[in-house]
């Protein structure tokens, strides 16, 4: 059973009141790059740390792509080159590692983590699969820069699709604009802050819900990077529970539910099935548990013309998703389409409330 | 032999002369003087190109020259010193005649209009309501700023050096550093002013820009995937020598050795126009290190400059209808099920088949916004190189012609050459133009360049 949380956003710091004992509000990990840079490192220790790295990155070779569809040396030199980036404030070093030209030199230079941190960090990456945006805290999906960390889903480039989805439903019916919007299972808040810069300030309201308490805390605290506090409200429960006082009013839903079979979830790649977080992927036995509960809920809580568009699993679900929409809840949807996305998977079920 | 003695002229030693046919002396240490000779081209007023020869640098030229078989000062090196002063004073009149026509041609009268005008374009207060235009009329303010500065600049140092010349002439005697000075200043000079010269002749409408240089591995496996790595070498090192920044964005690794592609931004003013004729297939010829028998082997690469263009300037719409955009993605099921970073966009323009790949950005959205980028500025200038006046009017199989035309061949062994097929420019320093020494080549195209085609008014301020 899952918890019900209400609550009473007041302007600036939401507060909740729960059934359970809450705990200690965690506090936000902060992205490597937004870390003052206050250790000092010697330019011939970075290139000592530089060579190893680099040379640990060539070691893996195609073991982890060929183990299971894991990244492969090219990937990960690429993720060191981001990792320097992110760990290092001056650019003349960034470039100069990044292209292996220094001399060796005792000038100190300012970084973001200490040298032992750079060492285990990319230790965690090889030997431990620790995905990359956890051990730099951040992820670039579209024109934003997410923190992540343990606990959160990191946001998938496929995600990046459902906001030009909802770009086109825009250009269709300017109204959507103005009318309450929820991303639920909003996890790093990726799709919130998303649909919050393409709307614009017309939209009222937008609702951002996830039942964990890491993604209230990092989902807020990307907010609050984007100042977009006062425009997203972030809450904490499951699904459509925290937004009873907007059923049926609501103009848009969008989600990327945990759609993965549960059976599958081990034999994905290492980086998603031991490190990001259980609850966001597995979707129960057909992976469809979650995506068959956000369509029951939106029959009820989008208002007539509302639209949705949720993120499946492949074309299986989505082709099952469409009939259920069309069958079991006969009249309450119109317009339904599948998307694929840019692998030509089906990827996208949408539409809107009749 | 016996050692000159010339006449000094700080009254120490006795004054014994030699008839030696000149009134000029010239102060030398007790070593040997060394020069750097180049007789053929001494005294030749239309070879721009000669090194010129001057005494060695020591700034402090004292020291006796004394009547003794010790010193090994000869007749011959005297001579030199006052042929070298006669060289340097011809050299001095060349040079302040090229000024003179460097400054005429460059109509100095009609940039100073320019730049009032463009002064006052500055000054006025809506400059700012069109953004573009704003940056651009303030760039082209810096350019003629900069290009009277230039030109005022090459009248003062030759100005300079006719003063040394003179001072030099009227106190009969030639001060070793005074020579040295205006040696190095006619020296810098002439360089500024091949410079000055060469930018010029750049006046495509990309010419100014920052390039972007694609190399990739042709046919010959390792060993051209080698060569790629050696080429990608060279255009950093050339970068580097024109102190640009140089940014190795994108390189994707052989599987034994070199590389397969790479992509290096050069961000600086004319590097576009500099590079455009390095565009074209390089051809080596070498003992493969990567052949078992040791044999000589040919191997190819490709070059392709593009110019980077500032996202704000492209304002040109291409349909998405001809538009092909393809993301890399990483295999598996997708979505929630793979957490690679393969962000790679790919977009083909599809009437001409030009194509762009971008990896280097973190997010799919930002690799996509540079890629098409960058097929806009390849796309504008295969449109300029065809004179066609717009995108829609390319001709698609120029682009594959354009890639696979020779344009240069090194060979390694058995001998050393490296030689500009377009040109006929030829070098058997190839160590040299392998660590970035390719401004001979350069010079040599752009001069062919503007010689097979129409000569346009090249004059833009």
């Amino acid at each position: 059973m899952q918890p019900v949380f209400k609550m009473r956003p007041k302007p600036g710091r939401p507060v909740f009141f729960s059934a359970v004992p809450c705990p200690v509000q965690p506090q936000p990990k902060i992205p490597l790059h937004l870390r003052a840079p206050t250790f000092r490192v010697t330019i011939t220790d970075l290139r000592l740390w530089h060579t190893w790295a680099k040379n640990r990155a060539n070691s893996v070779g195609s073991s982890f792509l060929n183990l299971d569809n894991g990244p492969d040396s090219e990937n990960l030199r690429r993720e060191l080159k981001w990792l320097v980036e992110d760990a290092i404030e001056q650019t003349e070093v960034v470039s100069a590692l990044n292209s292996g030209k220094f001399c060796d030199d005792d000038t100190e230079v300012c970084v973001r983590a200490s040298l032992d941190d750079l060492y285990e960090l990319w230790r965690q990456r090889i030997e431990e699969r620790r995905p990359f945006q956890y051990v730099v805290g951040c992820e670039h999906w579209r024109d934003l820069v997410l923190s992540v960390e343990e606990g959160i889903l990191i946001p998938r480039p496929e995600t990046e699709l459902i906001l030009d989805l909802v770009s086109d439903a825009m250009k269709v019916n300017e109204d959507l604009k103005c009318g309450f919007w929820a991303d639920l299972g909003t996890g790093s808040g990726a799709l919130a802050i998303g649909l919050a810069r393409l709307l614009g300030s017309s939209c009222p309201k937008l609702f951002a819900t996830d039942l964990s308490l890491t993604a209230f805390t990092v989902a807020s605290f990307n907010v609050k990077r984007y100042n977009l506090q006062d425009r997203i409200t972030v809450k904490l429960g499951s699904w459509f529970d925290p937004l009873e006082d907007v059923k049926g009013e609501l103009s848009g839903i969008v989600s990327n539910p945990p759609y993965i079979p549960s059976r599958d979830i081990q034999g994905l790649q290492a980086e998603v099935s031991k490190h990001e977080p259980r609850i966001a992927l597995d979707g129960g036995e057909n992976g469809m548990d979650d995506l068959v509960h956000l369509c029951d809920g939106a029959a009820s809580m989008l208002k007539h013309g509302g639209f949705f568009a949720f993120e499946t699993n492949g074309e299986t679900q989505c082709n099952f998703l469409a009939d259920y929409m069309e069958s079991k809840k006969k009249g309450s949807f119109c317009s339904i389409k599948i998307v694929s996305d840019f692998a030509g998977i089906q990827r996208f079920v949408a539409g809107y409330k009749s | 032999m016996e050692g000159a003695v010339l006449p000094i002229p700080f009254g120490h030693g006795a004054p014994r002369r030699r008839s030696i046919p000149v009134s000029s002396f010239l102060n030398v240490p007790q070593k040997a003087l060394r020069f750097s000779w180049t007789p053929k081209k001494l005294g030749d007023p239309s070879s721009r190109w000669s090194s010129f020869p001057h005494p060695p640098s020591n700034g402090e030229c004292h020291g006796v020259l004394l009547a003794s078989n010790d010193v090994s000062v000869s007749t011959e090196t005297t001579e030199w010193a006052m042929q070298d002063f006669y060289t340097l004073r011809k050299e001095v009149e060349t040079t302040s005649e090229r000024v003179k026509e460097l400054r005429e041609s460059a109509n100095l009268k009609h940039l100073e209009e320019n730049l009032a005008d463009l002064e006052e374009a500055v000054a006025d207060s809506g400059l700012w309501d069109d953004r573009v235009k704003a940056q651009q009329t303030l760039q082209a303010l810096t350019d003629v700023k900069e290009k009277i500065k230039l030109l005022n600049e090459f009248q003062r140092q030759v100005e300079d050096a006719e003063t040394i010349v003179k001072l030099t002439e009227e106190m009969d005697s030639i001060d070793g550093g005074l020579f040295q000075e205006a040696a190095g200043i006619i020296k810098e000079l002439r360089k500024s002013l091949d410079r000055f010269e060469l930018s010029q002749l750049l006046s495509g409408p990309y010419d100014k820009e920052g390039a972007i240089v694609n190399i990739s591995a042709g046919a010959g496996g390792t060993d051209a995937q080698d060569w790629a790595d050696m080429l990608l070498r060279m255009y950093v090192r050339w970068a580097e020598k024109q102190r640009y920044k140089a940014k190795v964005v994108e390189k994707s690794m052989g599987e034994e050795a070199g590389i397969k592609s790479a992509s290096i931004e050069i961000e600086g003013r004319y590097a576009y126009g500099y590079l455009s004729g390095e565009k074209g297939t390089h051809r080596i010829v070498r003992q493969s290190p990567f052949n078992a028998k040791g044999l000589r082997q040919t191997s190819f690469s490709g070059v392709e400059v593009m110019p980077l263009l500032p996202d704000d300037s492209v304002n040109v719409e291409i349909p998405e209808e001809d538009l092909e955009i393809s993301f890399s993605r990483a295999g598996g099921k997708g979505g929630q099920n793979v957490n690679k970073v393969e962000t790679a966009v790919r977009i083909t323009h599809i009437p001409t088949g030009v194509t762009v790949r971008c990896t280097e950005e973190r997010s799919q959205l930002a690799n996509k916004i540079k890629a098409m980028s960058r097929l806009k500025a390849k796309l504008l200038v295969i449109a300029e190189e065809q004179r066609a006046s717009e995108i829609k009017q390319i001709k698609g199989d120029a682009v594959k012609a354009e890639w696979g035309q020779q344009i240069r061949n090194y060979v390694f062994h058995p001998y050393k050459l490296v030689k500009d097929v377009r040109t006929g420019h030829e070098t058997s320093d190839i160590a040299a133009v392998m660590d970035g020494e390719l401004d001979p080549f350069v010079k040599a195209y752009l001069k062919y360049k503007y010689a097979t085609s129409m000569p346009t008014v090249a004059e833009q301020a």
